[in-house]
């Protein structure tokens, strides 16, 4: 950031709705004075103390890790924690923030993540654990994490949820959150019940429902890939019996160090 | 609404998928009367020969070909794993399907014009 733009002044444009008064959205400006390494939740705290009070989001953590303020920024869904307002304004010194979209709007920022909850609890995305449970430690192989994909990054913010178009029309499909952590379980080589996530996740409302939009990988601010693992869990669902069987073989083997 | 590359492939294909649906009754309607008799199916197959159907049959052309494409295109993804790749491949289905519907639309155009 340059001299010149510290002295910048950029509007930021946000969606605002109270279910008690207003009928419908409106879009309310703001124009604040860019700080060195501001991010868009640090405009929002700027709104928040020194013009707006009633201007409302939810947020944590501030780095990235919670998952709590995942909005809609420009047309994307991304989390306002991590996103610098540099990068938001270069076109003509605005940026327009809304609320995830596709969810009911309790107020401004702050959506209705029910459905999000529910569809993720049908998975059952806690790990069933295997009777023989070592003294010390789970061991894996460098080619089981590999095939993860660093889904265990995920930080359920909601921002692959609410891009998916499929979920604006059907709020019975799984959705992107969840699938990414049934397949987590599915390919996690101590979890016990592959067959019977795989049999959750082939439903009508699963892997099937899914149109490979994409949306979900362009919008996860931690640059997992949902789809990727929809495609994974669809063939591995084909399968299922064989893929039990050979589960329950490798964890015979999970308390032995890996062979290289 | 959320916006990109992805969404437009689906509403592209969609749009194509219920086109080709409605085609096919058409297509059912002028086929179907061969078992009619021989007046009720050249009249049929005169009724779909106008400047208009000429027309619709361009955007018929680029369905199929759009819908096709992209079908193969999220086959590829499937079977390899080519998920980075979905843009590039959405604007190279596009790209395809934008020349080879001027290709043969202009075919049919030039025929029509040339009183074939």
């Amino acid at each position: 950031m340059s001299n010149k733009d510290i002295q910048r002044t950029v509007t930021v444009s946000i969606q605002r709705f109270n279910p008690d008064v207003d009928k419908k959205p409106y879009m309310q400006d703001y124009k604040i004075k860019m700080r060195p390494g501001m991010t868009i939740l640090d405009a929002l705290h700027e709104i928040k103390t020194h013009q707006d009070g009633t201007v409302t989001y939810r947020r944590s953590c501030r780095h990235g890790i919670c998952g709590s303020c995942a909005m809609h920024i420009n047309g994307r869904n991304t989390l306002a924690c991590k996103t610098p307002i540099i990068n938001e304004v270069e076109k003509d010194d605005r940026v327009t923030i809304g609320p995830l979209p596709y969810l009911p709007v309790i107020k401004d920022m702050v959506v209705d993540r029910t459905s999000f909850w529910e569809q993720y609890l049908r998975v059952k995305p806690w790990l069933i654990p295997p009777d023989n449970i070592p003294e010390l430690e789970f061991r894996m192989s460098q080619e089981e994490v590999k095939a993860l994909h660093d889904a265990e990054a995920c930080i359920m913010c909601g921002a692959c949820y609410s891009s998916c178009a499929v979920i604006g029309m059907n709020k019975k499909y799984l959705g992107p959150h969840a699938l990414l952590k049934a397949f987590l379980r599915v390919l996690d080589p101590r979890d016990t019940a592959p067959s019977e996530r795989l049999e959750i996740v082939s439903q009508a409302d699963g892997v099937a429902r899914c149109h490979t939009i994409f949306n979900c990988i362009d919008a996860c601010p931690k640059g997992l890939n949902p789809t990727q693992a929809i495609e994974t869990l669809r063939k591995l669902a084909q399968k299922r019996q064989k893929y039990e069987e050979a589960k329950r073989e490798r964890q015979k083997h999970l308390n032995e160090p890996i062979p290289s | 609404m959320y916006k990109s590359t992805g969404f437009i492939s689906w509403l592209l294909r969609r749009i194509s998928g219920v086109a080709l649906v409605l085609y096919l009754f058409m297509h059912l309607w002028v086929i179907g009367a061969a078992n009619s008799g021989v007046d009720t199916f050249n009249s049929r197959l005169d009724a779909v020969q106008t400047p208009l159907f000429k027309v619709l049959e361009v955007a018929l052309l680029a369905a199929v070909v759009y819908h096709g494409l992209d079908g193969i295109r999220l086959l590829l993804i499937h079977y390899f794993d080519l998920t980075e790749y979905r843009k590039s491949m959405f604007w190279a289905v596009f790209i395809l399907s934008a020349i080879l519907t001027l290709i043969g639309g202009g075919a049919i155009l030039l025929i029509m014009a040339n009183g074939g």
